[in-house]
């Protein structure tokens, strides 16, 4: 049997206005079977922003990342751009 | 020992004085907590004027414990009167502060390098690291060097030889990574959590990044302890613009800034001052993310991918770009953005003018600038101050099909005055 790779990720999702009323952070969770767990969360009139903590298989967690992006949501590692 | 640790900027849990950089409850970034009432008994305009002119005459407000090891000859960069602009523009007082010279490496990063190394060394580091292709590559190879500690630059592989020049003279491993800026960010962070270096900007950000305030120190002491009105601030990742803030707001809490109409400030908590100083970001329109998010009024970044010549300003996710909106908005300021055309244009202008030859970034606040005061935001009576921080023999591909062609003559004097002729 083969061993799944447990981890966890840090990502920062920005939600464009269309988005901001639907349960996509649910629907991805439920789907991909990821336990997310929310650190921070501000939405104004026209934007929607979310730290969450992803728990999960890694597979299930790129997977679930790259769902979101297809949603039309903003997907950044919490660390911000580095690159000076 | 005027620093008493960490503070997440997000949610205020305090940490202790350790290489961290975000909160583990709300993954807040960290910011330097000082013990202000520590130093308002210590340090004084006149102690400050008595020391050496470098970044660390202002010492107690920067986040080391011990002696600085780095950046003895950084900072204290010239704050030029720019007459000829300012007639140029139609205003009466302009000046441009010149990090295109600063040593050693002729950009405002050998401030926050100077700061992150001697921090690196105090926290027992022996090898410090970054993820750059430009000028803090440039900072922390050179100083590295010259503190004897081992270094590390990544970079994404496609990228070309001639831009790490600049940074392999001084022989540290430079790392060329097969993927792109993101792909080099997130392997970065992998290894600052697994590995015990500095990485200046990752682990050290906190300290780091507080170098950025002597910029703002320097500029207040050189105009005789006074505020400009206005200060124009190109934007990347967004850290130098809050921290010019926090740098007022530091001086106005200490009472060294003599603002009209002022009253005495009692409080040492620095989110109930306000500086009298406009602050203006400038960024690039094929990369300007935070000032859309303010000319939106939307404190939320929205991240963008880079399409511009100003290669210093090109990141599209910037890691404090709620906290430059914040800036801007507090201080009553405004954002603009402007094109590689009129980048190209605010570099000659500032070079015609002044005989100043910045990089690109400079060529953002210049021009910008410029449109500021046709817009009447930045009033004529006003003094205001633009920031220069890098040098344009780094990005002279960025200019040089945009410049007169050379005059080609015969070696006889009858073929030069023949041309002279032509000019004329």
């Amino acid at each position: 049997m083969v061993k799944k790779k447990l981890v966890k990720k840090v990502v920062k999702l920005v939600f464009p206005q269309e988005l901001i009323k639907e349960p996509v952070t649910f629907k991805m969770a439920k789907k991909y079977d990821i336990i997310p767990n929310i650190r921070r969360a501000k939405v104004t009139e026209t934007t929607g922003e979310l730290v969450l903590e992803l728990d999960g298989e890694e597979k299930n967690i790129e997977k679930g990342i790259k769902y979101l992006i297809k949603l039309g949501v903003d997907v950044e590692p919490i660390e911000g751009d580095i690159v000076d | 020992m005027y620093t008493k640790g960490l503070k997440c900027r997000e949610c205020g849990r305090e940490y202790p004085k350790e290489p961290l950089y975000v909160c583990e409850y709300c993954f807040g970034p960290l910011e330097v907590n000082y013990d202000y009432s520590k130093i308002k008994k210590k340090l004084s305009k006149e102690l400050i004027a008595s020391r050496e002119k470098n970044l660390w005459r202002y010492r107690e407000l920067l986040p080391i414990d011990g002696e600085p090891i780095a950046g003895l000859q950084s900072g204290f960069t010239p704050l030029v009167k720019a007459n000829n602009l300012a007639k140029e523009l139609g205003v009466k007082e302009l000046y441009i502060k010149d990090d295109s010279v600063c040593h050693p490496t002729l950009s405002f990063k050998d401030r926050v390098v100077s700061v992150a190394i001697s921090k690196s060394k105090e926290f027992g580091f022996d090898t410090v690291a970054c993820a750059s292709t430009g000028n803090l590559a440039n900072s922390v190879a050179s100083q590295a060097a010259q503190a004897k500690m081992n270094c590390f630059v990544f970079i994404p592989a496609d990228l070309e030889l001639g831009k790490v020049v600049a940074s392999l003279i001084y022989a540290p491993k430079v790392v060329a990574v097969e993927g792109n800026y993101d792909e080099v960010n997130r392997l970065c962070t992998e290894i600052a959590n697994k590995y015990k270096w500095a990485f200046v900007n990752i682990n050290i950000r906190p300290y780091y990044a507080e170098g950025s305030k002597t910029y703002i120190y320097e500029i207040v002491e050189q105009l005789g302890w006074r505020a400009p009105d206005n200060i124009v601030v190109p934007v990347a990742g967004g850290s130098l613009i809050s921290k010019i803030w926090k740098g007022l707001k530091e001086l106005k809490m200490l009472g060294f800034i003599d603002e009209p109409n002022d009253t005495k400030v009692a409080t040492l908590e620095l989110e109930h001052l306000r500086p009298s100083t406009k602050i203006y970001a400038a960024q690039a329109k094929g990369c300007s993310p935070v000032v859309t998010a303010i000319k939106e009024n939307n404190e939320i970044i929205k991240p963008v991918k880079p399409k511009t010549i100003a290669k210093s300003l090109a990141i599209g996710n910037p890691a404090d770009g709620y906290y430059a909106f914040k800036t801007v908005i507090e201080s009553g300021g405004w954002a603009e953005d402007v094109t590689d055309e009129e980048i190209v244009e605010g570099i000659k202008l500032l070079a015609r003018t002044e005989g100043i030859f910045t990089e690109t970034a400079g060529g953002v606040t210049v021009a910008v600038t410029k449109k500021l005061i046709q817009q009447g935001r930045i009033k004529k009576d006003e003094l205001t101050v633009i920031s220069i921080t890098g040098n344009g023999l780094k990005t002279q591909e960025a200019v040089s099909s945009k410049l007169d062609k050379i005059i080609k003559i015969k070696p006889n004097l009858n073929s030069f005055e023949n041309e002279i002729k032509n000019i004329s």
